[in-house]
C-alpha cells in the first residue's frame, strides 16, 4: 500500500505543470514570448489565443486607464486577428503584483496603437502565490471573444511580452 | 534526540528571523505574514517529529496536532489573502509546488488520523510505523519541496533553513529505522502495544 501511494504521488507530480496549466514564462529572459510563432506570422495564419486556467484570477471588469503603474517593468505585446493583422484601438487590461501594490489593485487598461501594439509600465513584479505572474486580458464586448491569460516571469525580470490573437 | 530538538529550535528561530526580515513581507498584508510564519514553524515541527516518536509520545502527538493546525491556518490565510489564487493553486491546474503542498496536507491529515486511531486500528507495530511514519516523512519532504519551490520570504538563507529541516526529518526517520533493526532480535512482534517503538516511560 505504501509503495502504491508513493507511485500515485509520483504520477501526480510528474503530470503537474511547473507554472500551472497553460502558463508560460513570458519574461525577457524566457525562451520566447506568449503569442504567434514566426512561422504563423509568415503564413498569415495565427492561432487564436486561448484563455488559460487562472487567467481570470483577481480580474475586475472595466479597469480604468491608469498606465503607468510605476517603473522598472514593462509589459508589451501586439494584438492581432487570426489573419495576423494588427488590431488598432483594442482595449487590453493588464494586472500584476508588485512590491507596492497587490494584484487586486495594480491594474490598468490600455489601448493598442496603429500597429496593434500596447505597452504598460509598472513597478517590478514580485511573487504572487509563489512566483511573479502577469495577467493580460481582453474583455470588451464586441466582435472578438474574451481572452484572459495568466503567465509568469522570473525574479529580476524587467519586462514581459504577451501577444494576443483574437478570434470572433 | 535532545540535539535534534535543539537543532529544530535553532532552525525554527532562524526561519522566523529570515521570514520576518524578508523584503517580501515588508508592508505585506497581515494574513500573508501569518501564512508564512505558520508554515515556517510547521516545517520545523515536522522535522522534529521522528525524534520525538520513540520516547516522547505525548510531545509527539501534541506536536503532530499543532503542525496540522498550523498548516490549516496557513491555507486559510492564503484563502483570505486571495481566494482566486488559492483556489486556483489547489485546483488540478495549479502549479507543481501547489500540488506538492496539497498532497502534503492530505498526507498530514492521514498521518494524524492514523495516530489518533492507532489503538482501534489493531495493526502490527511495523505496519503502523511504515504507514504513519512513512506518510509523515513524505509529507515533510513534499512540504519542504513546496516551500523551496515557492518564491517568497524564505528564499536565500530561508532555503538553507528549509533544506536543513527536511534533512533533520529524514535523518530522524533513518535513525529510527536503524535503531529498530538493531534491537529487532530482542523485541517480539508486538501487535498494537506500541506503534512507535518500546513503551514510553512516563504516563501517556
Amino acid at each position: 500500500m505504501f509503495v502504491a501511494v508513493v507511485w500515485v504521488i509520483g504520477v501526480l507530480l510528474a503530470t503537474s505543470s511547473l507554472h500551472g496549466t497553460g502558463a508560460r514564462d513570458v519574461g525577457v529572459r524566457a525562451s520566447g514570448p506568449e503569442g504567434p510563432s514566426v512561422a504563423e506570422l509568415a503564413e498569415g495564419l495565427c492561432a487564436p489565443t486561448v484563455s488559460n486556467p487562472g487567467g481570470t484570477n483577481n480580474y475586475v471588469p472595466k479597469a480604468p486607464f491608469t498606465d503607468p503603474l510605476g517603473q522598472g517593468f514593462t509589459v508589451t505585446g501586439t494584438v492581432r486577428d487570426e489573419a495576423c493583422r494588427p488590431l488598432p484601438g483594442v482595449r487590453v487590461q493588464v494586472w500584476a503584483q508588485t512590491a507596492t501594490a497587490s494584484e487586486q489593485r495594480n491594474r490598468t487598461s490600455v489601448r493598442t496603437d496603429a500597429q496593434g501594439r500596447y505597452r504598460v509600465d509598472s513597478d517590478p513584479l514580485v511573487a504572487q502565490f509563489g512566483e511573479p505572474n502577469v495577467h493580460v486580458g481582453y474583455d470588451d464586448p464586441g466582435p472578438w471573444r474574451r481572452v484572459f491569460l495568466r503567465n509568469v516571469t522570473r525574479d529580476g525580470d524587467t519586462g514581459a511580452q504577451v501577444d494576443l490573437v483574437l478570434s470572433p | 534526540m535532545r540535539v535534534a530538538v535543539i537543532a529544530a529550535g535553532v532552525l525554527g528561530l532562524a526561519g522566523l528571523v529570515v521570514a520576518t526580515t524578508s523584503p517580501h513581507l515588508a508592508g505585506a498584508p497581515i494574513v500573508l505574514a501569518v501564512s508564512t510564519l505558520t508554515a515556517t514553524v510547521a516545517v520545523v515541527g515536522l522535522a522534529v517529529q521522528p525524534w520525538l516518536a520513540r520516547r516522547r509520545v505525548r510531545a509527539h502527538a501534541a506536536t503532530g496536532l499543532a503542525v496540522l493546525a498550523l498548516v490549516v491556518v496557513h491555507v486559510v490565510a492564503l484563502l483570505v489573502l486571495s481566494p482566486d489564487d488559492a483556489l486556483f493553486a489547489m485546483s488540478p491546474d495549479g502549479p507543481t509546488r501547489a500540488r506538492m503542498a496539497l498532497i502534503s496536507l492530505v498526507l498530514l491529515v492521514v498521518v494524524v488520523a492514523l495516530g489518533l486511531a492507532r489503538r482501534r486500528l489493531g495493526w502490527s507495530g511495523p505496519t503502523f510505523r511504515l504507514l504513519h511514519g512513512g506518510f509523515a516523512l513524505l509529507a515533510a519532504v513534499l512540504g519542504v519541496g513546496h516551500a523551496v519551490l515557492t518564491d517568497g520570504a524564505l528564499e536565500g538563507a530561508g532555503t538553507v533553513v528549509l533544506l536543513a529541516s527536511g534533512a533533520l526529518s529524514v535523518l530522524g526517520g533513518v535513525a529510527a529505522a536503524i535503531r529498530r533493526r538493531r534491537v529487532r532480535p530482542a523485541v517480539p512482534a508486538s501487535g498494537t502495544a506500541s506503534a512507535a517503538g518500546p513503551p514510553p516511560r512516563g504516563p501517556r
